[in-house]
């Protein structure tokens, strides 16, 4: 096992099939339009990508410890609502109307983690029922209208979420550091530290977890809170690039998201998990859905490309595993 | 007169309405090893259970060196000591031998708010533990436990058990699904354990491997302890068997 090349172990990686799709994508688009590769079409995928990015990655931790969350979309369109709220009101300044909106996604991972684990009722319906929660508190309080955001233009948090600047004729939005940076960090906390450990043996097998004296209930809680948090950052950040606070925005992102994550190889079932798998992901199914547009393909067939790679790369996973348990 | 280590009493256990453990009074002293017996479904990994905080008692009362603990969690049963090996492998199969043999209390290294794993440290226990338990195959510490053999994995719970010397260490039937060279291995530990001041929890149905090496046995019967002074080195497995399955029964089939 030890003297297997360098190549096979890299082959070997969950990350690789994800990786060959993304450099076929990527080489496909680009030979029937050579403007694919274009800075603009770049920066302009870049700027969208790292919004379900985000969420993906917050989702990747919690798949790991074995569960998921589908009110992502909800918290998505209700952070920025809150914020807008609070703001647009008067009741609170820019800072801490953000601050408002990031504590109440965090009780709304807390919660949903709290009917998980203590009430032991599957993620699935928990937060199925947040899902419709959440969604209906933002409709309800905004009355379904959008929230005004453009008074938000050179204020300095805004600025540090999407400000954007040009290197060269690049032009690069704020939100891409933040996902560059919290992608290093939970990939460091995911495979490099204790708690990363304890995340991938309560996905793994939760009663023995246990039995070792690893808090399950607590790191579940702890990555829907992260999970919800993201949401609503990415929330937040997409209200300020887009000017608008709308309520029903990130309807269905939850499904997109999972998508993303399962296709870079972390296991549905939880036990493991990968972040670059998942940035992979991301850029794979973000890559498409610009992709396509750019090739002249209705925008319309997105979702039959998306569904085809989803099954695809779930075969591709499933043949390595038994490949793997069968031996080489 | 041997000092107690560990002393159980009264303690019932109901599951529902099925009473698992009834009026269980149990005493392990330092450095013994006690055999468990019992048909299936006696109790036996119902008491194991209790004592490692896995399920709560319904009552009775667990000191720890003469003192009263509350042991409501694994955790608290680890803290006061006591390691069990489950019949039902406890460990994660995605992960790696060296991961799951630290699973709970990694090492760490460097500043603790990076909470960084010391991998290396890690690995070279590992393969330092899976030679002492007899492994003489060279598995990569970093092998997940999902592609190991039923005897490979049992092995690894084992030496998870030595590295954390604990003063209790229970093993609930060890020997299943292991070869003979593991087999022995296991025995071979439990008989070190004594050695070197460990006391143990030995449940296993193949009495004979008991006798091997154990010092008094205790046996089990529908949820209560029907014997607990029998020694080994007196007593046949015949006379065993038969407290085992009940003088009735065994009259009443001739
Ligand atoms: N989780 C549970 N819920 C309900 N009843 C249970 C549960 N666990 C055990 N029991 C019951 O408690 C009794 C004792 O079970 P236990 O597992 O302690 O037996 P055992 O002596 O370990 O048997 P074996 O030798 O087969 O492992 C059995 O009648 C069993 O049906
Ligand atoms: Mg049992």
């Amino acid at each position: 096992m030890e003297n297997r090349t360098f190549l096979q172990r890299f082959i070997s990686k969950p990350e690789f099939g994800p990786l060959v799709l993304l450099v076929a994508e990527l080489a496909v688009f680009w030979s029937i339009n050579h403007d694919f590769l274009s800075v603009l079409n770049i920066s302009n995928t870049l700027s969208f990508t790292v919004e379900l990015g985000l969420i993906a990655l917050g989702m990747t931790m919690l798949m790991t410890s074995g569960e998921f969350d589908l009110s992502v979309g909800s918290v998505f369109g209700f952070a920025p609502v809150i914020m807008w709220t609070f703001f647009n009101a008067g009741w609170a300044s820019l800072e801490i109307s953000f601050l408002i909106a990031m504590v109440l996604s965090a009780f709304i991972g807390w919660a949903n983690g709290w009917f998980v684990t203590r009430v032991k009722i599957s993620s699935f319906l928990v937060t199925l029922g947040m899902l419709l929660v959440v969604r209906g508190v933002g409709l309800y309080i905004t009355d379904g209208f959008p929230q005004r955001t453009w008074s938000a233009g050179g204020h300095w948090l805004a600025s540090a979420l999407v400000g954007d600047f040009y290197i060269g004729s690049f032009r690069v939005y704020a939100s891409l550091f933040w996902f560059v940076g919290i992608a290093i960090i939970l990939g460091y906390v995911l495979t490099g530290t204790k708690v990363g450990n304890w995340i991938q043996a309560a996905g793994g097998n939760a009663n023995s977890a246990r039995a070792r004296g690893v808090n399950v209930n607590r790191t579940k809680v702890a990555l829907f809170m992260l999970t919800a948090v993201l949401s609503g950052f990415s929330g937040i950040i997409s209200s300020i690039r887009t000017s608008s606070a709308n309520p029903n925005s990130g309807t269905g992102y939850e499904l997109e998201v999972i998508a993303m994550v399962v296709i870079g190889g972390t296991a549905l079932t939880g036990g493991r998990g990968t972040i670059i798998g998942t940035v992979l992901g991301v850029f794979i199914l973000r890559v498409m859905r610009n992709g396509i547009v750019l090739i002249g393909v209705p925008g319309l067939a997105y979702n039959i490309f998306i569904g085809a790679i989803i099954l695809g790369m779930m075969t591709l996973h499933s043949v390595l595993e038994r490949r793997h348990q069968a031996g080489t | 007169m041997a000092t107690e280590l560990i002393r159980m009493e009264h303690v019932n256990k109901f599951y529902g309405r099925v009473q698992a453990l009834e009026d269980v009074n149990l005493v392990v002293n330092e450095s013994e090893i006690v055999g468990l017996l019992g048909d299936n479904g006696a109790g036996k990994s119902t008491l194991i259970k209790v004592l490692s905080g896995a399920v709560p008692s319904s009552s009775g009362k667990i000191s720890v060196r003469g003192k009263e603990v509350t042991i409501r969690s694994t955790t608290d049963a680890i803290a006061q000591g006591i390691e069990t090996i489950y019949q039902d492998s406890a460990l994660v199969t995605q992960l790696s031998i060296a991961r799951n043999l630290f699973l709970g209390r990694e090492p760490v290294k460097g500043p603790k708010f990076f909470n960084r794993l010391d991998q290396e440290k890690m690995n070279e226990v590992a393969r330092e533990l899976l030679a002492r338990v007899g492994i003489s195959k060279n598995i990569p510490p970093n092998t997940p436990i999902g592609s190991l053999s039923g005897g490979e994995r049992q092995a690894v719970a084992i030496a998870r058990a030595m590295h954390f010397d604990s003063d209790l260490i229970i093993l609930d039937e060890p020997t299943n699904n292991l070869g003979v060279a593991e087999t022995q291995g296991v025995l071979r530990f439990v008989r070190n354990a004594r050695d070197s001041g460990h006391s143990c929890i030995f449940i296993a149905h193949n009495i004979h491997h008991v006798f091997q090496v154990v010092d008094r046995i205790v046996v089990m019967r529908r949820g209560r302890i029907v014997a607990d002074d029998i020694n080994p080195k007196t007593t046949s497995v015949e006379e065993v068997e038969r407290v085992i399955t009940g003088e009735e029964l065994v009259v009443a089939r001739g």
